[in-house]
């Protein structure tokens, strides 16, 4: 492939074209035949009948020639865009003679009519807004010329076919530049692919070694063991920051996985679904803080280094976190007293917080099993 | 004896494992650092139990899975993974693998999983329950399947929660009233079941495949 840019499109870019040429030899075609049809029309008043007809073929086959040079990347370069303008100028430039005095008081300005705006926007196609204006002008310019020589000069045609080489310019430069914005997405993304996939090696590493030291660290004991505690809670943290991935739930909705991932730590696990649990970002809030205050729970009433399990679940109209520890459990009718003597730690912040979502909450304790809440809210 | 082979990358963890298995009286056959390497010595070495790491530097772990037991039907598999990146411990599961740990697990839990991986059975973090759990969600919901999906019954919803909520077989078993064999069938079918789906999707895969090429 060649390294010469032509005009703004760029290797790779062609592809995009395709259209828009196929659009140009819909239109050439159209305009051929209206050109042929005007010629049947009135032919007999024109100065050369048969000359008019000769000039419809050169037409006719130019316009397949040129629809075959067009589909052909390599083809769509200076000599064909040359040529194609020259070719068309031709057939307007022999028109006045061939039309005669008759032909031209018919009304009839050319032979080609429409058909020449077809260089102009094929220009305007290989090499957008400027190039179009120039090949409009040039033609404007042989129009001029063609209809001059009778009746003086109308500018119509020229601006119509400026305005035409400026919008269909501008089309092709849109798309190409559209192309091309869409093929760096696509790269940026495959970079940072590529880097995600070295930062997982990365911290798989990491969390190695902190495992390792972990696992030695509490085998050894003493100051060791205190070491190993703390990798182990960095482990935890870590893990929660890539262990949910990259998936990203539609706008507006929060991953549930990740905003309950704070959470979890060397005492505190987390069971989720693989793929995000979206949810609005206001429920993801308030679910956050009742799973927070039941966690707050459990360390403050709880033995230090109690566990606990949080578990996520999505359902066909609800979502549901339960929150269970290992705890001595709540014995029976403990949490209605707290509510009559107005210590309303548990029930105001979490009872609260899920009820204003439209939810329900469900404490359960079995003696030696620690204790249960579960919060369900519709989603 | 039981022959276990452990595969890992990094040599410091793969020699404690090996250490720790060899003093605890399991026959250590191989230990490995690559998947293609472990796949190769799978047959030769016939390992009943290999402990494997998600993360490799050659094959993914679910292509490493697919080899070993397509090297040697009868082994079981416990995959150990530092991260416990969902999709990578959702998918080695449904490859084949019957029991998953994370790294961090102690020492007397990592030993309990090996015997219990070797004895036939599944071994379930919390996490994994909540994954499986998620998937058979998943696949019930996803728009118009291709087969019928596969189900869990009520009890085996209720198993899976209740391990998902960090509770052991023990206590699972006396809280539902049943024997810890029971409540071990239960977690091992919810797994069967998915890997069987897993299998016929595969297989349905590549008839597509191979049909689409043969046009």
């Amino acid at each position: 492939m060649t390294a010469v840019a032509r005009g703004p499109a760029r290797p790779g870019t062609e592809e995009f074209e395709v259209p828009l040429w196929r659009a140009l030899a819909v239109f050439r075609i159209a305009a051929l035949s209206y050109a042929a049809v005007r010629v049947a029309q009135n032919f007999r008043h024109y100065d050369h009948p048969v000359l008019s007809w000769v000039v419809i073929g050169v037409m006719a086959g130019w316009t397949a020639l040129t629809i075959y040079g067009y589909r052909q990347p390599r083809w769509r370069r200076w000599p064909l865009l040359i040529a194609d303008l020259a070719v068309t100028a031709a057939c307007l430039l022999v028109s006045p003679a061939i039309l005669g005095p008759n032909g031209l008081q018919l009304g009839i300005a050319n032979i080609p009519v429409a058909w020449i705006a077809s260089p102009v926007l094929a220009w305007a196609i290989s090499g957008g807004r400027r190039r179009g204006v120039i090949a409009a002008i040039i033609m404007g310019i042989c129009d001029l010329i063609s209809f001059s020589s009778y009746n003086g000069a109308s500018l119509d045609s020229p601006v119509l076919l400026i305005l035409a080489g400026l919008a269909v310019g501008h089309v092709a430069r849109l798309s190409v530049e559209a192309q091309e914005r869409l093929q760096r997405a696509t790269e940026l993304d495959a970079a940072n692919r590529e880097r995600e996939r070295l930062a997982r090696g990365i911290h798989d590493s990491v969390l190695q070694v902190l495992a390792l030291v972990q696992r030695r660290g509490t085998e050894l004991g003493g100051e060791a063991a205190e070491l190993g505690r703390l990798a182990g809670e960095q482990q935890a943290a870590l893990r929660t920051l890539v262990g949910s991935g990259p998936a990203v739930p539609p706008d507006g909705d929060v991953d549930l996985r990740t905003v309950l991932g704070r959470y979890a730590s060397g005492t505190v696990s987390l069971a989720t679904p693989a793929h995000p649990v979206a949810v609005p970002a206001t429920v993801a809030d308030e679910l956050t803080l009742a799973v927070g205050a039941a966690l707050a729970n459990v360390a403050q009433h709880c033995a230090t280094g109690t566990r606990a399990w949080v578990l996520v679940e999505k359902e066909d109209s609800s979502v549901l976190v339960t929150i269970r520890d290992d705890g001595p459990g709540i014995p029976p009718g403990r949490l209605d007293e707290a509510a009559a003597a107005g210590r309303l730690g548990v029930a105001q912040s979490i009872k609260g917080r899920i009820r204003d979502l439209g939810g329900s909450v469900a404490y359960a304790s079995t003696p030696g099993q620690g204790t249960e809440v579960e919060l369900r809210v519709p989603a | 004896m039981t022959r276990v082979m452990v595969v890992d990358d990094h040599p410091m963890w793969r020699e404690g494992v090996a250490r720790e298995l060899a003093e605890e009286g399991y026959e250590v056959v191989a230990t490995v650092g690559e998947g293609g390497q472990a796949v190769r010595v799978a047959a030769a070495a016939r390992p009943d139990v290999v402990v494997l790491d998600l993360q490799l530097p050659d094959l993914s772990g679910v292509e490493v899975i697919h080899g070993l037991l397509a090297a040697y039907p009868t082994t079981r598999i416990l995959v150990l993974s530092a991260s416990g990146e969902q999709q990578d411990v959702l998918d080695a599961v449904k490859a084949g693998a019957t029991g998953y740990l994370l790294k961090s697990a102690a020492r007397s839990e990592f030993l309990d999983a090996v015997r219990r991986t070797a004895d036939g059975d599944t071994v379930f973090t919390p996490g994994l329950a909540g994954l499986v759990l998620g998937e058979y969600r998943r696949l019930a919901a996803a728009p118009a399947p291709a087969d019928e999906p596969p189900r869990l019954t009520d009890r085996e919803t209720e198993v899976l929660r209740l391990v998902a909520k960090g509770l052991s077989y023990k206590q699972i078993a006396e809280r539902l009233v049943v024997s810890h064999r029971t409540v071990q069938n239960h977690v091992q079918n919810t797994l069967h079941k998915l890997q069987l789906h897993n299998r016929v999707e595969l297989v349905r895969y590549a008839i597509e495949q191979g049909l689409d090429d043969r046009e």
